[in-house]
């Protein structure tokens, strides 16, 4: 039984938890903020509540009628243990190499963070080929983990990660609890590394191959081994492939996880143009883009009524209606996967584009925009009643 | 490598299937070698969420202008033919690494298979610049897929294979190449798996079968070049340019891999598209 996490008011009183996922600003308000709110036009206003700019640039400075009256908006994003993103809008694991990869074609360093590719204990040489193709709506991939192992991603990308303002967050997977365990350890303390995000969308060989993330008991064990070795902050992936998730998410929950990113790709196969076997080398791939993205709404609304951590919501966003859409079924931030192949400027567009959408709408940060479409409850939320009826 | 829109100046179907499409893309072009690629989005982004790679096939820096050319074989290619001139698209590009010809090199034998003409159609143009002899074996399944002569510069001797023998010799176009492999100071392939199969196995066996020496092999002061850098494909007599599906096409996926002959599977659009052919592991199977 999951003891439900209490908060503690100013007179003392606990009262339950309110069931809004977690957005903390960034930084004490340094910069005021104007806003043009009367005749008069860029008049300081207090904004005691949201005042940080995520974009702030240059000292302090008094408020001035010529300043520009454009109100700043805070996009920050607490993802829980430190991780705090400048906006909420990642690239997702798998789809931006190390960060380095997109070269001058994208401003890295505006990314509220950057997944790399899911890395493991010793190298991986992947899965035999083809290991892409299109599908309607979305492709499908099985890369296999192709990595070099997790010393040599340290020893070749943890010295430039350093040097960046952006946080780039480790995927990690393994085979085995121990190996999960021991790819942290060597995280452990590594300067340029913000976070770890478990893929647990791997076989667990310790259990005939079921996967972690389709077993409550395993998803929460492998996430409290981790828990246990490492500091980091620690965000745990959700695979799309169960009948219920809930169960899942609560156990990554209570086995210690800062927040969760949902979701992994959905499996399935292509047939080859002879019809003589599958396409992929591997048969089986993860799809991903648009198509899943119905799916990865339905997978974060559920998470969002059972657990108190954030959410991170991932699948087909491809323009800033997905985003606002993640955001209203309860995720605070986003992660731009496939859409990224066809367009890789789209992730540091919507981070503008959603900038600009609070505004339009006179808000302070996207904090308002969360969680909309959930259902309204007087209560702590029950993990009954949101089932999809026919 | 630099994302730019392009504007089509002209589109036509060479032959049954295919077209030849030429783009102005300054800055894509500025800098593109032969045997780079650029890698395509397409319209309609609700249905295809992938951007296509097309090989540089030629490329004018007078005019700004490049030519892609391509068969038609899913929706994604299909939308490419029904742009008309004056629309834009957006190319990210140049893309991979180049063919590099050894600068002793005199006599340059390109073999190319089916579309496979696109991958080594740059190389005659700048290798024609630079003063050499190209000989281009073409191997296609009948007469009616040859790539057309008429698109080729004249100073290449073109030798056409079918398999039908409707044209030229009636057979493989790896048959050709014996007859030109003593010639040839270096020769640059691309098509179908199987023939570069066939001709990275005759490029193995050249030197006990020809006594000749490798390229370079004074030259690098018995220093070997570094596995994958454009030295070792510089002194390699066999470069192939590589084909794999494609997700990202800047090295970020590991989508597009092949075997290496050692260490990891390399990505063809990274490490390549051209390899040179004893880089690649040609047995087969995984
Ligand atoms: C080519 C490719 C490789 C991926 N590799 C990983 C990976 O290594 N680890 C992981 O957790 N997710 C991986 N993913 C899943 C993505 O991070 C993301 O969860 C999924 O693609 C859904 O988002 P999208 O629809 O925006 O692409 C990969 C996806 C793609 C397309
Ligand atoms: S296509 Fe993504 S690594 Fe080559």
């Amino acid at each position: 039984m999951k003891a439900r996490r209490r908060v503690v008011t100013a007179s003392g009183a606990a009262v339950p938890a309110k069931r809004r996922p977690t957005v903390r600003r960034i930084k004490p308000a340094i910069v005021p903020v104007t806003r043009r709110d009367g005749p008069t036009g860029g008049q300081l206003t207090g904004h005691a509540a949201g005042a940080t700019s995520v974009r702030a640039t240059g000292p302090a400075e008094g408020p001035s009628p010529a300043a520009a009256p454009i109100h700043e908006v805070d996009l920050g994003v607490d993802l829980g243990r430190g991780l705090v993103l400048r906006n909420p809008v990642l690239v997702a694991s798998g789809t931006f190499g190390y960060g380095i990869e997109y070269g001058d074609v994208v401003d890295v360093q505006r990314l509220g963070a950057i997944c790399c590719k899911g890395t493991t204990l010793r190298a991986r040489s992947g899965n035999p080929t083809p290991r892409v193709t299109e599908t309607p709506g979305g492709m499908l991939n099985s890369i296999g983990l192709q990595n070099p192992g997790v010393d040599a991603v340290v020893e070749k990308y943890a010295s430039t990660w350093a040097g960046w303002q952006v946080p780039v967050i480790v995927n990690v997977a393994g085979e085995s609890i121990a190996d999960y365990v021991e790819v942290v350890r060597r995280l452990e303390g590594v300067p340029g590394i913000a976070g770890i995000e478990l893929n647990i969308s791997c076989p667990n060989v310790g259990k005939g191959g079921l996967q972690f993330a389709i077993d409550a008991e395993a998803a929460g064990a492998v996430t409290a081994a981790v828990r246990r070795a490492t500091d980091l902050p620690l965000l745990v992936k959700l695979s799309p492939n169960v009948a219920d998730v809930r169960p899942i998410a609560r156990a990554i929950e209570d086995a210690g996880a800062d927040a969760l990113t949902a979701i992994n790709t959905l499996s399935g196969i292509a047939v080859g143009p002879t019809r003589e076997r599958p396409l992929l080398g591997n048969v089986f791939g993860g799809l991903s883009g648009p198509a899943i993205k119905p799916v990865a709404l339905k997978v974060v609304y559920e998470v969002a009524q059972t657990v108190d951590i954030p959410i991170v919501g991932i699948g087909g966003v491809t323009e800033l209606a997905d985003v606002l859409d993640f955001l209203a079924v309860g995720a605070v931030a986003v992660q731009v996967g496939t859409a990224i192949f066809a367009d890789p400027t789209l992730p540091v567009r919507l981070i503008d584009e959603l900038g600009a959408e609070c505004r339009r709408r006179g808000l302070d940060s996207h904090r308002a925009l969360i969680g909309t479409a959930l259902p309204k409850r007087a209560t702590a939320t029950s993990a009954r009643g949101a089932e999809y009826r026919p | 490598m630099r994302l730019a829109g392009a504007e089509l100046v002209e589109s036509r179907e060479i032959l049954p299937g295919q077209w030849l499409q030429t783009y102005r893309a300054p800055d894509i072009i500025a800098g593109a070698r032969a045997g780079q690629f650029v890698h395509v989005r397409a319209g309609d982004y609700s249905g295809l969420v992938l951007r296509r790679p097309f090989s540089i096939n030629t490329m004018d820096l007078a005019t700004g202008t490049l030519t892609i050319h391509f068969r038609v074989i899913g929706r994604g290619t299909a939308w490419f033919t029904f742009l008309r001139p004056g629309d834009r698209i957006e190319m990210l590009g140049p893309l991979g690494r180049p063919f590099e010809v050894d600068p002793r090199s005199r006599h340059l034998l390109l073999i190319a298979g089916g579309l496979g003409m696109a991958g080594v159609r740059s190389l005659t143009d700048e290798a024609i610049r630079g003063g050499r002899q190209v000989t281009l074996l073409f191997g296609a399944a009948t007469a009616r897929d040859v790539y057309p002569s008429s698109l080729l510069p004249d100073e290449v001797e073109y030798v056409v294979a079918t398999d039908d023998g409707s044209m030229g010799h009636h057979g493989f176009v790896t048959e050709l190449v014996p007859e030109y492999e003593g010639w040839a100071d270096q020769a640059f392939a691309c098509g179908p798996l199987p023939m570069l199969r066939a001709l990275a196995r005759l490029a193995a066996t050249r030197r006990d079968r020809l006594g000749v020496a490798t390229l370079g092999r004074k030259r690098g002061g018995g220093r070997p070049a570094v596995a994958g850098s454009a030295a070792a494909r510089r002194k390699a007599f066999l470069q192939v340019s590589m084909e794999q599906n494609m997700g990202c096409a800047v090295g970020a996926c590991l989508g597009c891999v092949v075997k290496a002959a050692a260490g990891p599977p390399v990505r063809v659009c990274r490490e390549g598209p051209v390899f040179a052919a004893e880089e690649l592991d040609w047995a087969g199977g995984w």
